[in-house]
């Protein structure tokens, strides 16, 4: 940003809250509070305009510039500015808020230099004061500090924001509970259940779910099959799904910051043979095995899964969040959709046209989840922007406002405080026929085990993906392409 | 014959301007030459420090990070020697990302060159109408964002609803993977900087033409050659020296392509088997999503020492092309 812009945006903000402090002059506390303006790094919804705009009321004199990119691209931005910061030590440049989602919590836990230790920050009183203001947000105290607030989120929630020196860098926004969105009227075309009771109790496992999937291609017409239609969006989310369904993924806690890494295992390894491309059979036709490295039992559970699921046939080949995807969510392209609570919102906006048609089932396999992020304070951020953060943060993540959004957005809250309140447990949408999504997704949520997130975990996925996506295009056999993608491992954690 | 010698003589007795000093000052001070010694420096200066701020400082730094393993957020490092370099040579995905860059090179480069030519030797034909007109829209592609470009053409190569594969589908033809399958992927990467510049290097090779003087296509349409024939010996070798220039500069860029690929395939690594990974893109993958940034140095500095091969291999055909204008 220019000079010449950055005052403007600074003169903008002074007039704001000039016009804010003639409106409020009731509240001593925001006629005297001095303009601030806090720039947020972000990626996808996690921060949302309607909350913003409430909290312009509160606080005029906050200035809130979001700077929205891709997830993976803005992690690389935090990495740059943070490499600036610890070169040279400058304060002062954005972010003053940067949004940290958990495939990249395991890095930033290794970097805890990079963030401010929410620790020594306390809410302000000017921020408690603001507050009483408006009926509808809860009031937050002044003086809390991150140990203070600690008990009011999930606790293995709450360690994905915590660095590997036991810095608390972020606080987490949300919980991406993985359920089944199904649409109803696709279902009963195809001779299936619709009632989501009965629907859950088709697919306990990953292998029925599989099974249901067939059953569901069987009754499309070949017109429709040539259409490109399936019963999945994707089968590549089956992966991500199983994979979190699991006590760890590649990586063990061993009492170490950095943990071990568990992506192979010594055992029996297939034998590859060079001319079928696939594991090499004895004269008897028997697989041939020798001692050798393997994927770990988890990521081999998955992988199998998701070929299966792809051998089958039952998902479409549209991949997630492109334009087809869009389109084919109205079409009714897929019947089901493997949807972390945070994505109801997403159909709702690209989909509007089929509300009602949707329904939630729970997952195969038990409780999932997927996604979530954290908000972090950048080591660099000048420290009266670090205390309007502060009081950001604490407003924009306690659990009364966390539930607005869960009832607006759809984003699941992290804060267990408020998983018994009826208004949570007895919320119905009736965008997806009026299912209890806030039980539903509350039960998977409470079957859920921590995993313990490494330094690497969104590399490691990439890789793993890539090689998925090698056999859905058959590139390559199963076997050829799980070889290749022990290579990429090795090659990915060592320096 | 008489006049002109006059005319010569005369001019050589032109008067003496008023204005010219009747003796060269013994001190050159006042005009603009003596800045030259004293001050010349300074208007240097802020090429100098900019470039040895943004340029040279930038260029030592990861000369000296391609013998390290550096970890830019601990700002821990470990000297390793060529280790980074053994590393690089024994790496498949540096060997697919040089494969890549240069199959897209050769796909772009060739047909594009024909294609400007072409382009020019329309544009010089004496009849046209509208002439800059058609200099000034041949020339638009070039200005327009290479994302907003990339992104048009990811959805002309669409795999489902392409409108590529709209047409082939009508003709009754199998879709075409454009992202997926290697070679039509580097074709549509191809078209895509084939597209951006052909325009550009049509005019230099119609600025060339207009250069070649018009008595040797008179001459040449007197002893009986036709258009064709005009354009295979007379056109041609004098656009000679413009085609090594445009092949050079082409090189330099074909080196370089990174917005094209990545935003086709959507992620850095370049796609499920690396097909679109450029060694620009290599070395971003590398450096910035991997984290390893003594590795991506030493990309970057193998890049160079690329460049420089080619560079020298264009200086000596430059000096051959040249050598056989004599």
């Amino acid at each position: 940003m220019s000079k010449k812009t950055l005052n403007r945006v600074l003169a903008a903000g002074a007039l704001a809250a000039t016009v804010g402090a003639g409106l409020t002059v009731a509240t001593p506390a925001t006629a005297t509070a001095s303009p601030v303006t806090l720039t947020i790094w972000t990626f996808g919804d996690v921060i949302e305009p309607a909350m913003l705009r409430a909290y312009k009321v509160i606080h005029p004199e906050v200035t809130i510039v979001l700077k929205k990119a891709d997830l993976d691209p803005s992690m690389t931005n935090l990495t740059t500015a943070c490499s600036a910061w610890v070169s040279s030590h400058r304060v002062g440049n954005p972010p003053d808020i940067a949004a940290v989602e958990v495939s990249y919590s395991g890095y930033w836990r290794a970097y805890p230099q990079c963030f401010t230790d929410l620790r020594t920050l306390n809410t302000s009183s000017a921020n408690a004061n603001a507050q009483s203001a408006v009926a509808s947000s809860s009031n937050i105290a002044a003086g809390l500090s991150a140990t203070d607030i600690k008990n009011n989120y999930l606790a293995w929630r709450w360690e994905q924001g915590v660095g590997y020196n036991d810095n608390v860098i972020g606080i987490p926004t949300d919980v991406g509970g993985l359920e089944v969105a199904y649409r109803t009227d696709l279902f009963k075309k195809a001779g299936l259940p619709t009632d989501r009771n009965k629907v859950s109790a088709l697919w306990p496992t990953w292998d029925k779910f599989i099974a249901v999937g067939k059953q569901y291609m069987a009754k499309l017409t070949p017109a429709q099959k040539k259409s490109g239609m399936g019963f999945i969006d994707n089968v590549g989310t089956i992966y991500a799904a199983s994979m979190n369904q699991g006590t760890y993924k590649y990586y063990q806690n061993n009492g170490t910051d950095a943990g071990k890494l568990v992506y192979k295992v010594q055992g029996k390894a297939p034998v590859y043979d060079p001319k079928t491309k696939k594991q090499k059979v004895d004269a008897k036709g028997k697989p041939v095995f020798t001692n050798g490295w393997v994927l770990n039992p988890n990521i081999t559970k998955a992988w199998d899964y998701t070929i299966a699921a792809n051998d089958a046939g039952i998902g479409t080949r549209i991949g997630q969040y492109t334009s087809d995807w869009n389109v084919g969510m109205t079409k009714g392209t897929f019947a089901t959709i493997l949807a972390p609570a945070w994505m109801m919102d997403y159909i709702k906006g690209q989909a509007p046209t089929t509300s009602g048609k949707w329904d939630i089932a729970s997952l195969p396999g038990g409780g999932g989840n997927q996604g979530g992020t954290q908000l972090t304070i950048p080591a660099w951020s000048a420290a009266p922007n670090k205390q309007a953060a502060w009081d950001f943060i604490n407003w924009y993540l306690a659990p009364q406002q966390q539930l607005t959004v869960f009832k607006t957005y759809g984003l699941f809250p992290s804060t267990k405080s408020i998983y018994s309140d009826p208004s949570l447990a007895n919320f119905k949408d009736p965008f997806f026929n009026n299912a209890p999504v806030g039980s539903i997704y509350l039960t998977g949520i409470q079957k859920l085990q921590p995993i313990f997130e490494g330094k690497l975990e969104r590399a490691i996925d990439t890789a793993i993906g890539a090689g998925l996506g090698r056999v859905a295009s058959k590139k390559m056999t199963s076997l050829q392409s799980q070889i290749q993608v022990l290579s990429d491992l090795d090659k990915i954690t060592t320096n | 014959m008489a006049n002109v010698v006059a005319n010569r003589d005369r001019r050589r007795k032109a008067p003496v301007s008023p204005w010219k000093p009747k003796k060269k000052p013994s001190k050159p001070d006042g005009t603009i030459r003596s800045l030259n010694g004293k001050w010349g420096y300074l208007f240097v200066a802020p090429f100098v420090v900019m470039f040895l701020i943004f340029g040279l400082a930038p260029v030592a730094f990861s000369t000296k990070l391609a013998f390290y393993t550096y970890d830019p957020l601990s700002l821990k490092q470990t000297f390793v020697g060529l280790g980074n370099f053994v590393k690089l040579l024994h790496d498949d995905r540096f060997w697919i990302a040089l494969g890549n860059t240069f199959e897209i090179w050769a796909l772009s480069t060739f047909p594009q060159m024909i294609m400007a030519i072409g382009f020019a030797a329309i544009l010089r034909n004496r009849f046209l109408r509208g002439k800059t007109f058609w200099r000034t829209i041949l020339l638009v592609p070039n200005i327009t964002s290479v994302i907003a470009v990339a992104i048009i053409f990811g959805q002309l190569f669409g795999r489902d609803f392409g409108l590529i594969n709209d047409v082939i589908g009508f003709f009754g033809g199998k879709h075409i993977d454009f992202v997926e399958n290697s070679f039509a992927s580097h074709v549509a990467v191809a078209t895509m900087i084939t597209w951006r510049w052909v325009g550009y290097n049509s005019l230099i090779f119609l600025a060339s033409m207009l250069a070649i003087p018009d008595d040797l296509y008179e001459s040449a349409s007197l002893d009986g050659a036709g258009a064709w024939k005009q354009f295979r010996y007379v056109t041609l070798p004098g656009l000679k020296n413009t085609i090594t220039f445009v092949l050079i500069v082409g090189t330099i860029g074909g080196l370089q392509v990174f917005a094209e690929p990545l935003t086709l395939a959507g992620t850095t690594d370049g796609g499920d088997t690396h097909q679109l990974s450029t060694l620009t893109m290599f070395l971003y993958d590398q450096t910035f999503v991997n984290g390893k940034w003594g590795y991506g140095a030493a990309i970057g500095i193998m890049i160079t020492i690329i460049v420089l091969i080619i560079s020298l291999i264009n200086f000596f055909v430059t000096r051959l092309v040249a050598s056989e204008d004599k």
